[in-house]
């Protein structure tokens, strides 16, 4: 009986044990070199992280599920670079946790938006979309005008990105807030710090046209007018030739 | 420096093929090892075996 | 299902109720400036409600030990109910999707009510509430069937399907108001993650103790099947997941990936979902109901265990082909590409497998509705493993990526093959779950099995279409080289497609819904006369105590 017993635990343990093991190895030989390919992969010491403003829109692109109908990459096919720029390179979302890249373009892809349409143009299209492109089916965000942004806890959004890798001062993490404010509105004290500790390439406007108040709509079009634009990595003539 | 990228995917692409050409000859073997038809047998007929709707203990 | 319960068992379900009960509260404090902490007051409700049903039945009298010698169905009931439920759930959500593509006017000014809130709330309550269920609540009244073993006690089955409907509640509420980690597939926050890999373990415990104690010396295939789904489900879940949350009191994390090791490591863990949850666990539910219902067994049982070890290795190296042309490195892609249309040799020994089982039971097949669910379940995962490793070329998926081609793809398999097959079985186990001589209705089956069918066709055939269309005009040039159509253009065009697709959805929601209604009145049939049950079990008396 006990000879039975041991068999019958030694099949199903057996049968665990090879599932486990056919099963892991092959994503494991798949995934484990790209955590190396940061030595081969493009230099960019251009590269600049997001604002908090920056940080609290792509929050908004992801709450509201932007991703599922827009993509962030272009892909190395020449029609794709003909009508959206260069293709993306790894690094340009080396910074994205996670990436945004996409499955689906039922809007077209958005990966160097930034700068492309102005703020108002951007406001008015998120407000209906359908004010600006009559054949749109995207969704009016008319909530995003109404709902003002959450910045007291964004200290806490940098530390926790800086915990999983990217690059953010104590200094940043300690003003985000007030930085978050500052970017939105470029006549205020605030603004100048922003630009002291993100750069002088960061934009600090009113995104939404409407000062001292900070709505979703300000982060979430802070964020779309700088995808792209986080550093010119793709822009250099050194890249291979699209498909 | 053993672990830089070249050599990962050096390893990941020699391997990965050796590892699927092993893989499959083991399990071809062992399904088709003649000794182990039996138990297969007796396995397929599982679901449409008559007998009483309940455990045997 | 107190009343089923001993005392002992009672008192334990009670102390993991007001555990949970605890955990919700202190969530709810944690995030209470948070929409954590809405979820919190979720859980501390789903914790006391349950608590104090159990006050109420706490003094029921102890059942008696013959349950023991039954099988434990309790569970698969209302397994099978929730299926059903999260059915036309998550399929109304599909249709309220596909109709705001159609007609975007739809989200009437409500933030809950736009596309991009609305599609994981689809994909999840599909996926994970229909499926998910469907899979649990048959697994184990195979594993059962198959081991003659009843599972192993009596509260962790429980435990394992309503903490696993609670992890979809958090889930599809949670996308409603905003909380997503935007991976497909796996947008559920961290605090949802983390119950999600306690409730696994306590699944994947049912299973190993439950084959422990089994007479047989062979452990069925459909196990496999089962089992291959589970732990790899749960090695997926884990390393996708990895995060790191803004704080305790926040809903939001950041994952522990970005950039391309994060796509790799989203599409390895989100194309394993789809072999994994919807195709190994679904063939487990084949490899079992459709031999038992056309009473034949499997035509070749050794081309079901080869067809499982290829489709368990090679799956796991496929995931890049949702990722050609982008910045992953090209060996990796081709690489993807390779095993991916290699994979076809174990999925079509399977389909192969299932439709030569049926070889010479044909006319079963044309006589029984319910049969013909499986059957054509089979022919459809056929189809749609042949149609994926053609797209996951990369010269084809350049055109099919980011198109309708892919959604068209993913219904044929979502529509075809996952809810199909899991009608079919379905069908097959409600009367003996409910002891009742017949389903309620086998018209209302014959019904439903051509409103799925012709919504299924509708559906894929307008997205075949719609992609084929849309990919053409985003890479046509004009004679003098600069490309033809705007992006407008190519969405002006998809306008009459997403319409008809509405349409198809339409169809198949309204099967499902004479499914559930059918299942119902199955439920609402008296029983039938104790003599005629008892035919069946000569030694004791007839059991229909408790439950
Ligand atoms: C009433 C039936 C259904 C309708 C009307 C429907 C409709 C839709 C729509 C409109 C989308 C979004 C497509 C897009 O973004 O362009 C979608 C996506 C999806 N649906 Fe369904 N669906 C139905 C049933 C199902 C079922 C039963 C399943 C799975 C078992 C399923 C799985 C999925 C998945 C996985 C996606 C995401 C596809 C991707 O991201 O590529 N659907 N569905
Ligand atoms: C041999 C088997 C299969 C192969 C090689 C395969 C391959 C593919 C490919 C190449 C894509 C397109 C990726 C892209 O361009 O983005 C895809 C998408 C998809 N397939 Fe399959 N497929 C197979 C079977 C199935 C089955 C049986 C289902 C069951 C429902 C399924 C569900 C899906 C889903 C849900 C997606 C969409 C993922 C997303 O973008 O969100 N596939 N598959």
């Amino acid at each position: 009986m006990f000879g039975l017993h041991y068999k019958i635990e030694r099949s199903a343990i057996g049968l665990v044990t090879f599932i486990v093991l056919v099963a892991s190895i092959g994503g494991l030989i798949e995934i484990a070199p790209l955590f190396t390919i940061d030595e081969t992969v493009e230099q960019a010491p251009d590269m600049r992280v997001y604002t908090p403003l920056e940080v609290a829109g792509r929050n908004i692109y992801i709450r509201e599920g932007c991703y599922a109908c827009h993509s962030q990459m272009i892909r190395t096919l020449r029609d794709e670079v003909e009508r959206y720029g260069p293709y993306s390179l790894a690094v340009e979302s080396s910074y994205d946790h996670p990436q945004l890249w996409g499955s689906k373009r039922t809007g077209p892809d958005l990966a160097r938006l930034g700068n492309k349409y102005s703020d108002a143009w951007h406001t008015v299209h998120l407000f209906n979309p359908r004010d600006v492109v009559p054949e749109s089916k995207m969704p009016a965000y008319r909530w995003l005008l109404r709902d003002p942004l959450r910045t007291d806890d964004l200290g806490n959004h940098l530390s926790a990105l800086r915990a999983v890798g990217v690059p953010y001062t104590d200094e940043q993490v300690a003003n985000a807030a007030l930085d978050a404010y500052g970017q939105a509105n470029p006549e205020t004290a605030a603004a100048d710090g922003v630009a002291e500790r993100y750069g002088s390439a960061t934009n600090i406007r009113m995104f939404d046209g409407v000062s001292t108040r900070l709505t979703d709509m300000d982060a979430l079009v802070a964020y779309l007018q700088v995808l792209g634009n986080l550093t010119d990595a793709a822009h250099q003539p050194n890249q291979p030739e699209a498909e | 420096m053993p672990f830089d990228h070249d050599t990962v995917v050096g390893f990941s692409k020699s391997f990965g093929l050796f590892y699927l050409v092993t893989l499959s000859v083991i399990a071809l073997a062992w399904t088709y090892w003649p000794s182990n038809k039996k138990g297969f047998d007796e396995a397929a007929r599982l679901p449409v075996r008559e007998e009483e709707d309940r455990p045997w203990r | 299902m107190i009343a089923d319960l001993t005392r002992a068992e009672r008192q334990w379900a009670m102390m993991i109720l007001g555990a949970l009960g605890i955990v919700g509260l202190a969530m709810a404090v944690a995030g209470r400036n948070d929409l954590l902490g809405i979820h919190g007051w979720i859980v501390l409700a789903a914790g006391l409600g349950g608590f104090i049903a159990f006050m109420r039945g706490k003094d029921a009298p102890e059942p008696s030990d013959d349950r023991l010698n039954e099988y434990y169905d309790a569970p698969t009931r209302l397994g099978i109910i929730l299926t059903l439920l999260w059915g036309v759930v998550g399929m109304g959500a599909g249709l309220w999707v596909a109709s705001l593509l159609a007609w975007p006017e739809l989200t009437f000014d409500a933030a809950w009510a736009s596309f991009g809130r609305l599609r994981p709330v689809h994909t999840s309550g599909v996926i994970f509430g229909f499926g998910g269920n469907a899979l649990i609540a048959t697994s184990f009244h195979v594993l059962q069937r198959t081991t003659r073993a009843r599972l192993p006690d009596q509260i962790s089955p429980w435990f394992v399907l309503l903490g696993y409907n609670l992890f979809c509640v958090i889930a599809a509420s949670g996308y409603l108001m905003g909380l997503t980690q935007s991976k497909e597939y796996a947008e559920p926050e961290w605090y949802a993650d983390i119950w999600l890999v306690v409730v696994w373990v306590v699944y994947f415990a049912i299973y190993m103790r439950t084959l422990a104690r089994r007479k047989e010396p062979h452990i069925y295939v459909a196990n496999w099947y089962y089992m291959a789904f589970i732990l790899v489900v749960a090695i997926l879940h884990i390393v996708n997941n990895l995060a790191v949350p803004v704080s305790f009191g926040s809903a939001k994390s950041y994952s522990l990936f970005s950039g391309v090791q994060d796509a790799m490591t989203q599409w390895w863990y989100g194309h394993n979902a789809v072999a994994f949850f919807l195709t190994a666990g679904f063939l487990g539910m084949m490899y079992y109901y459709l031999p038992k219902r056309a009473g034949r067994p499997i035509f070749s049982y050794r081309m079901s265990i080869i067809s499982f070890w290829g489709i368990t290795f090679m799956y796991m190296w496929a995931g890049s082909h949702h990722l050609h042309y982008t910045a992953l490195p090209h060996w990796v892609q081709t690489l993807g590409m390779a095993f991916s249309v290699v994979l076809l040799v174990p999925s079509w020994a399977s389909a192969g497998n299932a439709l030569l089982t049926l070889n010479g039971a044909w006319h079963k097949v044309r006589d029984d509705a319910v049969l013909r669910f499986m059957a054509l379940a089979a022919i459809f995962y056929g189809i749609t493993t042949f149609e994926g490793s053609f797209m996951a070329i990369r010269a084809v998926n350049s055109l099919s990526h980011y198109t309708d081609w892919t959604i068209g793809h993913v219904h044929a398999g979502a529509l075809g093959w996952v809810a199909m097959i899991t009608f079919g079985s379905l069908y097959s186990i409600v009367p003996s779950m409910w002891k009742r001589p017949s389903l309620y209705s086998a018209k209302l089956v014959e019904v439903h099995f051509w409103l799925a069918l012709s919504g299924t066709v509708v559906y894929v055939f307008a997205m075949w279409n719609s992609g084929v269309i849309q990919g053409l005009m985003w890479r046509t040039y004009t004679e003098s080289g600069t490309l033809s159509y705007s992006f407008i253009d190519s969405l002006v065009a998809m306008h009459p497609y997403y319409i008809a697709r509405a349409f198809g959805g339409l169809l198949f929601l309204l099967g499902a819904l004479v499914a559930l209604y059918n299942v119902v009145m199955t439920i609402r049939m008296p029983a039938p006369a104790t003599e005629d049950a008892a035919l069946d079990i000569p030694v004791q008396p007839a059991l229909q105590a408790g439950e």
